[in-house]
């Protein structure tokens, strides 16, 4: 479980995180979604005791982390944003070096457990500088797991995988949050962001909305139009009074319009993906 | 102290898993050793000498002889010129110059003093010196001889004044014996401070510090971790050195080995907390090295290393007293050279526990600083 409450942090004046709120429960998978410099990164430092906020409270696995930070640090994985492993050292020994962190007695047996559960067992004697990038991934999710947190922090953790591993990854990221721990994961990939339970909008250091993947999609269609122009101009498109956004999408025009966008006929409404979402909730924003 | 020993055995690891590192270790000390102790003497033997011997009577004979003796000087070159003394000490084909004048013995027999011409060359002021000395006392052992010989036939007196010399400590002033003592202190200094400030560095500048900070290892374990196996491999080099010392040149303990061990052990507690030091001024391991570098030059040059602190201007001789392998090397070569215990140099022993103090408080101070963002 983690509960943010108005979390502020500036660096040298400039606003990183501004009041951002959000709660994470146990078994839930949470992607907090934004472009780069909206204040993921921060956020998932401040909540696992890095980082000091400048305002605000955070709660993470039941105890207040500005007031515990060393019982935080002992109940959390956290897989930073560069799979942060030791090249020089075995896929083994980099896991048993992080399970001597956090459980000495039990280190053998926690890393036996998590060798097969990731499929790594062939893997156990091999340098993790001569493993592939997926494969050294999947150690840097092993390592954040073994010692079996109650709260899992990802930091971008599918950053530069081709397709297939970022689903094994994701598979895996599931599979922890099925055994009942809270998952913070940060992405900037709108695809991966549908895999969540539920998702924070992170934008310029503000949660812009939460919710499940169909419920933002639900409360951006209450709010515009999402459209679809087969065979339309782009420029002829853009200009229509109304219109927020359009781009070239296959044989036609996207668009998305506002609610009284006086439209006429050949326009189709579309689902919208996440992206488009997104794309809205930030031209409001201030 | 289980997250201690697990990353100090990571780090163990990490050491052994290096092709290169494992065996510099070992090697490196070693060779310095062997290069300060066989290599670079600083007692001059076999001086190249050109000399032009006019006499060709008993007195150049018994100088020649005198000169020869402990293998001090050898005749590189015999001119048939006094110019020729010079020109062959400009070429490098000698670098004393001796002119013996003509009628050496008869200027004697007559009670006259014999005006030997001596040219050194001058070009390094520490060969210069101790050529001088040679000859000086070559010179003297063949005045010495023909006094005693006119004193027994009733002519002539003694000298007023004649020293009789002991050399403590060192008597054959052999540099081995000088050297090792520093060179365990040079060695404590490189292989603490570097090794330590490279390894932490190394771990900022590969994105790991920020997961072990977000582990349960607290800022003191993380030191700790750290710092341990250094300190057991540069104790262990420190041993190996002095091992070799002993057995290979015959250095002697003859003080207390604990006394030798307690100075060696606060003054790498010292070092490590510097390395510790300068990893959190340091952001890549390229300015790690060179940090070092910057701590460990005044330790080449002020410690009393080679160059002995008594011949430096007065502000150096001050400075010196800011080096702590200073008082590290004074105890070294108290302990095994002097055989002097804690009475003498319980100063030293004070002054090295200061340093470490001092250091390992400013290392924990900057260290908790920095990682308390």
């Amino acid at each position: 479980m983690v509960h943010a409450e108005e979390v502020t942090r500036s660096f040298g004046g400039v606003k990183a995180l501004d009041r951002v709120s959000l709660f994470v429960g146990s078994g839930e998978v949470f992607g907090l979604l934004g472009p780069n410099g909206a204040g993921k990164t921060t956020l998932v430092r401040i909540l696992s005791g890095v980082l000091r906020p400048d305002g605000g409270r955070a709660w993470v696995a039941g105890l207040e982390v500005g007031k515990e930070p060393e019982g935080v640090k002992a109940r959390i994985g956290y897989a930073t944003q560069e799979a942060s492993v030791y090249r020089d050292l075995t896929v083994e020994e980099n896991l048993l070096f992080r399970a001597r962190l956090y459980r000495p007695k039990e280190a053998r047996a926690l890393v036996e457990e998590i060798l097969s559960r990731f499929g790594l067992q062939p893997y156990a004697r091999s340098l993790a500088g001569h493993l592939s990038g997926g494969w050294r991934q999947r150690l840097a999710l092993a390592q954040a797991v073994v010692h079996r947190p109650e709260v899992l922090f990802l930091d971008e953790p599918t950053t530069g995988l081709d397709p297939l591993s970022r689903r094994r990854i994701w598979d895996l990221i599931h599979q922890e949050a099925a055994r009942g721990a809270a998952v913070l994961v940060t992405t900037h990939y709108m695809d991966e962001a549908e895999r969540c339970h539920r998702l924070a909008l992170l934008y310029g250091g503000r949660v812009l909305a939460t919710g499940t993947p169909q419920e933002l999609k639900a409360l951006a269609q209450a709010r515009a139009r999402f459209l679809f122009v087969p065979g339309g101009s782009l420029e002829a498109v853009a200009a229509l009074p109304g219109v927020l956004e359009a781009w070239p999408s296959g044989e036609g025009v996207r668009l998305i319009a506002k609610k009284d966008a006086p439209l006429g006929e050949g326009f189709q409404e579309v689902a919208p993906s996440l992206e488009d979402v997104f794309a809205l909730l930030t031209r409001e924003a201030p | 102290m289980n997250r201690i020993l697990a990353l100090a055995e990571k780090e163990f690891l990490q050491i052994r898993r290096d092709r290169v590192l494992p065996r510099l270790i070992v090697l490196l000390p070693s060779l310095m050793l062997l290069l300060f102790g066989y290599a670079i003497n600083f007692t001059l033997k076999h001086i190249p000498l050109a000399l032009h011997d006019a006499a060709q009577d008993r007195i150049s004979q018994a100088l020649l002889a005198a000169l020869g003796e402990e293998e001090r000087f050898r005749l590189a070159y015999t001119a048939q010129t006094p110019e020729e003394v010079v020109e062959a000490v400009d070429r490098g084909r000698a670098r004393v110059g001796l002119v013996v004048p003509p009628g050496a013995l008869e200027r004697v027999r007559r009670g006259e003093s014999v005006a030997l011409e001596v040219y050194v060359d001058g070009t390094d002021p520490n060969f210069a010196f101790q050529a001088q000395a040679a000859l000086r006392r070559a010179i003297q052992e063949v005045n010495a001889r023909i006094q005693v010989g006119r004193a027994l036939a009733g002519e002539a007196v003694l000298p007023p004044l004649s020293p009789s010399l002991h050399t403590l400590y060192n008597p054959e002033n052999k540099t081995a014996w000088f050297m090792i003592p520093g060179i365990i202190g040079l060695v404590l200094t490189m292989f603490t401070v570097l090794l330590t400030a490279l390894s932490i560095v190394r771990e900022v500048e590969s994105r790991m510090m920020e997961s072990l900070l977000a582990s349960p290892l607290r800022p003191h374990e993380m030191v700790l971790g750290k710092v341990l196996p250094y300190l057991v491999i540069a104790f262990g080099v420190a041993l190996l050195v002095l091992a070799l010392g002993h057995w290979v040149f015959g250095v002697p303990v003859r003080g207390s080995l604990a006394l030798l061990l307690l100075a060696m052990f606060l003054f790498v507690l010292g070092s490590l907390a510097a390395g510790v030091l300068i990893s959190t001024l340091a952001r890549t391991q390229v300015q790690a090295v060179f940090g070092t570098y910057a701590y460990a030059f005044p330790t080449i040059f002020l410690s009393g290393f080679v160059f002995p602190i008594d011949g430096m201007p007065r502000f150096f001789q001050f400075l010196s007293y800011l080096v702590p392998a200073r008082y590290l090397i004074e105890v070294l070569r108290g302990v095994m050279l002097k055989g002097v215990g804690l009475g003498v140099l319980w100063p030293h022993l004070l002054a090295l526990a200061l340093f470490s103090a001092l250091v390992l408080f400013l290392a924990s101070a900057r260290f908790q600083r920095q990682v308390a963002v």
